[in-house]
């Protein structure tokens, strides 16, 4: 039944990405990775994983996208919007297919035993973050500050002394 | 749909990211390809807790602060090409190549 | 898992939580200060880490607890380093102070980022689960992310902060992928449980073996082993000079602090299977790294080589590591402690330098054993002990990481690094040799060219309110006579550090007697 679900979002998904690493438009690029991050939610939903489908949708479409895209609109160079390639993306090519060709295999090879998919809900997840991984909780935490604080002095403009 | 499929999904997801990073000369592309690599990263996480580790699902809470922690790294990274475009008006990183060997 | 034992011991976490309270205090002190009060900010983180220094001593010495069901262990070996980052942390900060107050703005939230960093080091060193430790070493790379990229004017700085980010960025997702194939094989993250695992896993899947492979790729990133490295000398060269120290100390001691501990604990049961990688890396890198350094014109772009060649010794001792003897792990702590010592010996050598002078390529060291001459003995005191001289700590620390490695049956590998350590004393003897026999160029009433990589000389003959360019600040002569001292004591007397080594050891890999 989730056979035809999954093969149509895995097409998105994947074909997103290609769009993302081929096309000559840099804002085409952030529309199609915006359609693969949004179809890795609908991934998410197929494993019941239905808290982590919203903060994909939320986070990644809803703020990263977002971000990227006025980063675009303020860096255009007199190259927008074509833009090309490093010339030695051929060597890209075979890079990215025998990575892959080792990583299939290496998950193809002992196949895991069957099993029904089955998400743990939101209040399982609630409370695991908040007692058992608290610590990593907490220093995420530091890590948006730190982030944070690091994009405004670094693109600020406000009391500058250099 | 068996954790395999999954699995070689996110495979192939992280190898168009690689190539992304490899080919692109914008940085703002290469950034692009990088959440494209996390995503993959994510996939592997949660499919494999969903079927194999049901009671503790620690995939999920590891793909919960990947998330997190991808959001906080573009915000950064942009800000400092913002940055870069001011002073020099380009993001291409093999422009921005002041220093040889 | 009962949840009462979650907060029963949370007062071990102490320490880091009055190093956040300390970060968040200097920024909003920041706030209060006028700007010509800034370095008020220094003294006071400075005061702080002294305390947390003692209060972290006081509080965990000879613990032994594990918190929140595993995640982190508070035990000599998170001792050993906690106490080690703070007092990295205070040493870096009381040489950037003249350097942030001329060249940096924002210095506040300079020094809370270095506090930040000194926080996610301690909670490295202190993990023993994979998703703490990649949170606390994302923390820390996001603190060294945003401190190259300071100098915003600077293109240098600029082009450092986005290689430095991207390459960032790019190996941590090789990492966690190297991690999500773990956790997908073997489905625990523990160090314990996984080392539990690998002992029973004997016709394991492949995926385990490619995700420990992506592990080692991510992890050979960060460290700049070869042939990762190709950002570190860019990086090096283009960031703030303090900065530029600290990256090569810290975050490669903080790196390595956590790799010892995963490897002890987590991968030990498979030493048969990476072991011979390790080496092959740790050859490869050494090599690699003294070689390209003889080339190198510009300081910063040499001690980059130079640290890659170190982390090349380092992967030696990870390669030698042992279940029965503690000689590899003591030799990489030892080796981290020296190093931080002899590399900050010579980096606070070049900020003094560059405070004076504006100038940072080896030419321009020349005859400094007139102009200044404890500066230069100084420096060549530390470089005598990077290339492994007796007397100096890099000996000491070498010799135990050689004799780990052939006591290991790893003989080619010593024999490798001792030639690796000849090649070192060539290129650092050249820039000894141009601070002692080489005569000053005439340095009176010349004004400087603005030049890419000085965009703001110093004025010239600056009258007595300047007086900091024509010599060193007392502060600046204070932490090197510290770093000159430390390197003397881990190389003639390091038997105190040792037995503290032990203890470390002791705490991650039980078996190994001494």
């Amino acid at each position: 039944m989730s056979e035809p679900l999954f093969v149509i979002v895995a097409i998105l998904t994947l074909g997103g990405g290609l769009g993302v690493v081929a096309t000559r438009n840099v804002v085409h690029a952030a529309l199609f990775l915006l359609l693969s991050l949004v179809s890795v939610a609908g991934i998410y939903l197929l494993v019941f994983a239905e808290f982590l489908a919203l903060v994909q949708v939320l986070i990644y479409g809803g703020a990263i996208i977002i971000v990227l895209i006025f980063a675009i609109m303020l860096t255009r160079s007199q190259e927008y919007p074509r833009i090309s390639d490093n010339p030695q993306w051929p060597l890209a090519i075979v890079a990215g297919l025998a990575v892959f060709g080792v990583l299939a295999a290496s998950f193809l090879w002992n196949l895991p035993p069957a099993s029904e998919p089955e998400g743990p809900g939101l209040a399982k997840i609630g409370e695991s973050l908040f007692t058992k991984w608290a610590v990593p909780f907490e220093v995420v935490s530091l890590v948006l500050l730190v982030a944070l604080v690091g994009a405004i002095i670094i693109a600020g403009r406000a009391g500058d002394r250099e | 749909m068996p954790l395999e499929a999954f699995q070689v999904l996110s495979a192939a997801l992280f190898c168009i990211g690689l190539y992304g990073v490899l080919a692109r000369r914008s940085a703002v592309l290469i950034l692009m390809s990088i959440e494209l690599m996390l995503n993959a990263v994510n996939i592997n996480l949660i499919a494999a807790a969903a079927h194999m580790d049901q009671t503790a699902f620690t995939g999920q809470i590891i793909a919960i602060f990947v998330i997190t922690v991808a959001a906080a790294e573009v915000g950064l990274a942009l800000a400092i090409i913002l940055r870069i475009f001011r002073n020099r008006s380009t993001v291409n990183v093999d422009e921005v190549d002041l220093m040889k060997w | 898992m009962p949840e009462t034992n979650l907060t029963s011991n949370l007062h071990l976490l102490l320490p880091e939580f009055l190093l956040a309270t300390l970060a968040f205090a200097v920024f909003a002190i920041d706030l209060l200060l006028p700007a010509n009060r800034k370095k008020l900010l220094a003294w006071v983180s400075v005061a702080g880490l002294i305390g947390l220094l003692a209060l972290a001593l006081a509080l965990l010495w000879g613990e032994n607890e594990e918190m929140y069901g595993g995640l982190i262990k508070v035990d000599s070996y998170a001792l050993f380093f906690k106490s080690f980052f703070i007092l990295l942390g205070i040493f870096i900060i009381l040489s950037s102070v003249d350097y942030v107050g001329k060249h940096l703005s924002h210095p506040g939230e300079y020094y809370g980022l270095i506090l930040f960093s000194v926080l996610a080091m301690n909670v490295m060193a202190a993990s023993r689960e994979i998703l703490t430790a990649y949170v606390a070493l994302e923390l820390m790379s996001f603190s060294f992310y945003i401190m190259v990229s300071y100098a915003r004017y600077n293109p240098r700085s600029n082009e450092a902060g986005i290689k430095y980010v991207l390459i960032g960025a790019f190996s941590s997702a090789i990492l966690l992928f190297g991690i999500s194939m773990l956790y997908s094989t073997i489905g625990v993250t523990h160090f314990a449980d996984i080392s539990a695992t690998l002992a029973n896993a004997g016709d394991a899947s492949p995926a385990l073996w490619v995700g420990l492979a992506l592990i080692l790729v991510g992890l050979g990133f960060k460290v700049a082993a070869v042939p990762f490295h190709m950002w570190a000398p860019d990086v090096y060269q283009g960031a703030p000079l303090p900065v530029t120290a600290y990256l090569a100390v810290g975050s490669k001691a903080a790196a390595f602090a956590l790799m010892l501990r995963l490897f002890a604990e987590a991968f030990m049961p498979s030493i048969d299977d990476w072991q011979i990688i390790v080496a092959i890396i740790a050859a490869i890198t050494m090599t690699v790294g003294n070689l390209v350094a003889i080339a190198q014109h510009n300081i910063k772009r040499l001690l980059a080589y130079s640290s890659i060649g170190q982390v090349g010794f380092l992967l030696v001792g990870i390669a030698a590591l042992s279940e029965t003897s503690p000689l590899a792990s003591n030799g990489v702590m030892l080796h981290i402690v020296g190093y931080s010592f002899t590399n900050l010996a010579v980096f606070v050598g070049i900020i003094a330098f560059f405070n004076m002078t504006g100038k940072e390529e080896i030419a321009d060291f020349s005859g400094l054993a007139d102009r200044h001459p404890f500066l230069a003995a100084a420096m060549a005191i530390g470089m005598f002990s990077l290339a492994g001289l007796p007397f100096f700590a890099g000996f000491t620390t070498k010799f135990y990481l050689f004799t780990a490695a052939a006591n290991e049956g790893l003989l080619w590998l010593a024999g490798l690094a001792i030639v690796n350590s000849l090649i070192s004393l060539y290129y650092y003897q050249v820039e000894i040799r141009h601070m002692y026999i080489q005569p000053a160029p005439d340095m009176e009433g010349k004004l400087e060219p603005a030049s890419a990589h000085n965009p703001h000389p110093p004025p010239v003959g600056g009258g007595a309110e300047d007086a900091s360019r024509h010599s060193p600040t007392p502060l600046i002569i204070g932490v090197l006579i510290l770093m000159v001292l430390g390197t003397f004591f881990v190389g003639v007397y390091p038997f105190p550090i040792v037995e503290a080594l032990d203890a470390a050891t002791s705490a991650i890999l039980p078996g190994a007697g001494s």
